[in-house]
């Protein structure tokens, strides 16, 4: 009982505090934190986990939000049920793009995501414009329903049920590090050969962490949808593609706490900056390179280390004494 | 389809592919030596682009403003070799990728900061047109089809009868034994990185009477030039010639049978070509 609270406690701490944090911080900003932490998290979890670079990932983050828009703007009006099916059509689109893709070299993935998430643009801009109206995007505000545990109209409510579904992933993702289906995956990250050698099929484990990551970044993009009210084919724009992995790389890849950390700084310097100078491209890049240039192991690892070293100094002192 | 609508849509695809080929060749280029993405070329094409529109705003002279183009964009891709890339060529792929997105986000910034957000029409030098097979064709387009020509041509010379073109095609097979030889790697990296940059800005500045020049227009490209590379191999410059004249005449001819299909016909190219060949055409089975 007290490892299983124990296992628990700092996911628990941490999204405590995270919801803790409305109370400080506006509230839109922290919706868009937990939103787009789940999103980062996916690709966290490729870059670090399995070493895929994914710049496509606005491509699934957009099947997610399409899937949950088509249902209520269509169809019917439940919020929940929207999201189900914003989930399953990003996960059955991973399942097939996954088929063809996994099996590429790390290179060959890294330019044919990049080339589907600017084909999904095109396609939600300019081919399916009569069902998605292009650039005008979907309005759906109005259509979702207020009923259900949680009121997913107000954003308030939302923001306590994006923080519990947070909660849920970040455990997901922990308890996947600690299982064998985990190591598998850094071990063909690490070393292929040896895994296969062992009896593991590499195209079986990539494919199901591809599909894994992807399913989480089409959850993200239902939860946008539903917080929002709204899609456009703006969300999987090529200048937006980078988005995730700039979070990874700032937060630190690999860390399970990085997405959280880096959407924090990332998200909060996106508001700060962008009342300074109106050129949020240039930050951007130039974030980027400096990160890579610098060789840093990102803001959580940064701390992390930092943290360490003031306990051991504690830990020193009180032992002398 | 009437053979006028093919013809001028074979001449359309074919001045596509020669955008496409140059500015991939210089991608490929930089993989096959360095082992390093460089997105960053799309900047200088973007670059060249644009200083093809202010130059030949102020002079009148396009052929001006292409040369000014691609002149800065080699300067500019000699200072980002020098500060940014020099640093990573040991590093993995995924590295080098990240590094050059950034670059080539902060640069559309730079380029959104100097030039605005407007798109910018660029005159043409001329607007005669031709007659080709009883279909009217303008000759810009032509000439555009005859300068990646040229390049081709160029390109082939270099790599075949200059001592720094073999070098760099040696470097493709095994950079080790040519360092070994006591051939300078870094400065065979630098030629090649600024000549590509170099074709990049030509592409643009070359491109841009036909097209309007907007900050975006680099990411616009961006995806048909990534099939190309992928299709033709990451590395091999004959695949990139063959792969850019197939992307050419699919984007060109589906576009004239059902508008969409320019977009997603050489996708889905792409993709069963990746089924049956995961390394592209002409790609070589190296390691990661």
């Amino acid at each position: 009982m007290s490892n299983i609270l124990r296992w628990w406690s700092g996911i628990f701490i941490a999204f405590a505090a995270l919801w803790a944090a409305h109370w400080v911080l506006p509230l839109p900003f922290m919706n868009e934190v937990v939103v787009f932490s789940i999103y980062t998290i996916g690709c966290n979890f490729l870059l670090g986990r399995v070493g895929f670079i994914s710049f496509g990932q606005p491509a699934y983050l957009a099947v997610g939000a399409y899937g949950t828009a088509f249902y209520l703007y269509y169809f019917g009006t439940d919020p929940y049920l929207g999201m189900l099916i914003g989930v399953l059509a990003g996960m059955v689109f991973a399942m097939v793009v996954g088929l063809l893709f996994v099996r590429l070299r790390s290179d060959y993935f890294a330019l044919v995501n990049l080339a589907l998430a600017v084909i999904i643009f095109y396609m939600l801009q300019k081919v399916l414009a009569e069902i998605t109206r292009g650039d005008n995007g979907l309005w759906f505000l109005t259509n979702i329903a207020s009923s259900g545990p949680f009121n997913l109209t107000r954003p308030i409510q939302f923001f306590t049920f994006a923080v519990l579904m947070a909660a849920l992933v970040w455990a997901l993702y922990k308890y996947l590090d600690d299982t064998l289906f985990g190591a598998c995956c850094l071990a063909t990250k690490v070393n292929e050969t040896k895994l296969e050698f062992i009896g593991y099929d590499n195209f079986k484990i990539r494919w199901l962490a591809f599909v894994m990551a992807n399913t989480t970044t089409a959850f993200a993009g239902t939860l946008y949808a539903i917080y929002l009210g709204f899609v456009s084919p703006e969300m999987t724009s090529p200048a937006r593609t980078a988005d995730p992995v700039v979070v990874t790389i700032l937060g630190g890849v690999g860390s399970l706490w990085g997405p959280l950390v880096g959407t924090l700084a990332y998200t909060g310097l996106r508001d700060v900056a962008s009342k300074f100078i109106g050129n949020w491209e240039l930050f951007v890049g130039l974030i980027l390179v400096f990160i890579m240039m610098t060789n840093s192991v990102g803001l959580y690892g940064t701390l992390e280390a930092w943290a360490r070293r003031l306990f051991q100094k504690n830990a020193a002192q009180e032992n002398k004494a | 389809m009437s053979s006028q609508l093919l013809v001028s849509g074979v001449i359309f695809g074919l001045s596509l592919a020669s955008i496409y080929f140059l500015i991939s060749i210089g991608l490929s280029l930089c993989f096959g030596l360095m082992r390093i993405i460089s997105l960053d070329q799309l900047l200088y094409y973007t670059v060249g682009a644009y200083l093809a529109y202010s130059v030949s705003v102020a002079t009148g002279n396009l052929w001006l403003g292409i040369g000014a183009g691609v002149i800065v964009a080699a300067v500019l891709a000699l200072l980002i070799e020098r500060v940014v890339f020099r640093r990573i060529y040991e590093r993995e792929l995924t590295f080098s990728m990240i590094t050059s997105f950034g670059l080539l986000l902060g640069g559309i910034g730079a380029v959104k900061g100097i030039w605005g957000v407007v798109p910018r029409p660029v005159r043409m030098p001329f607007d005669d047109q031709i007659n080709l097979f009883g279909t009217d064709i303008p000759v810009y387009r032509l000439l555009v089809i005859a300068v990646a020509v040229l390049v081709y041509i160029g390109i082939w010379a270099f790599l075949n009868r200059t001592i720094i073109g073999k070098a760099i095609r040696a470097g493709i097979e095994d950079m080790e034994h040519v360092e070994g030889l006591g051939i300078n790697a870094a400065r065979l990296f630098t030629i090649t990185f600024v000549l590509a940059g170099a074709l990049s800005a030509l592409a643009g500045g070359m491109y841009a009477p036909l097209i309007m020049v907007d900050p975006h227009m680099g990411l616009e490209v961006l995806a048909f030039v990534f099939m190309v590379v992928i299709i033709g191999g990451l590395g091999s410059i004959k695949g990139t010639l063959y792969s850019s004249l197939l992307v050419g005449q699919v984007v060109s001819i589906g576009s004239l049978i059902y508008a969409p299909l320019a977009i997603m016909a050489p996708f889905a190219m792409m993709m069963l070509i990746l089924l049956v060949r995961p390394t592209g055409l002409f790609g070589s089975a190296l390691a990661k």
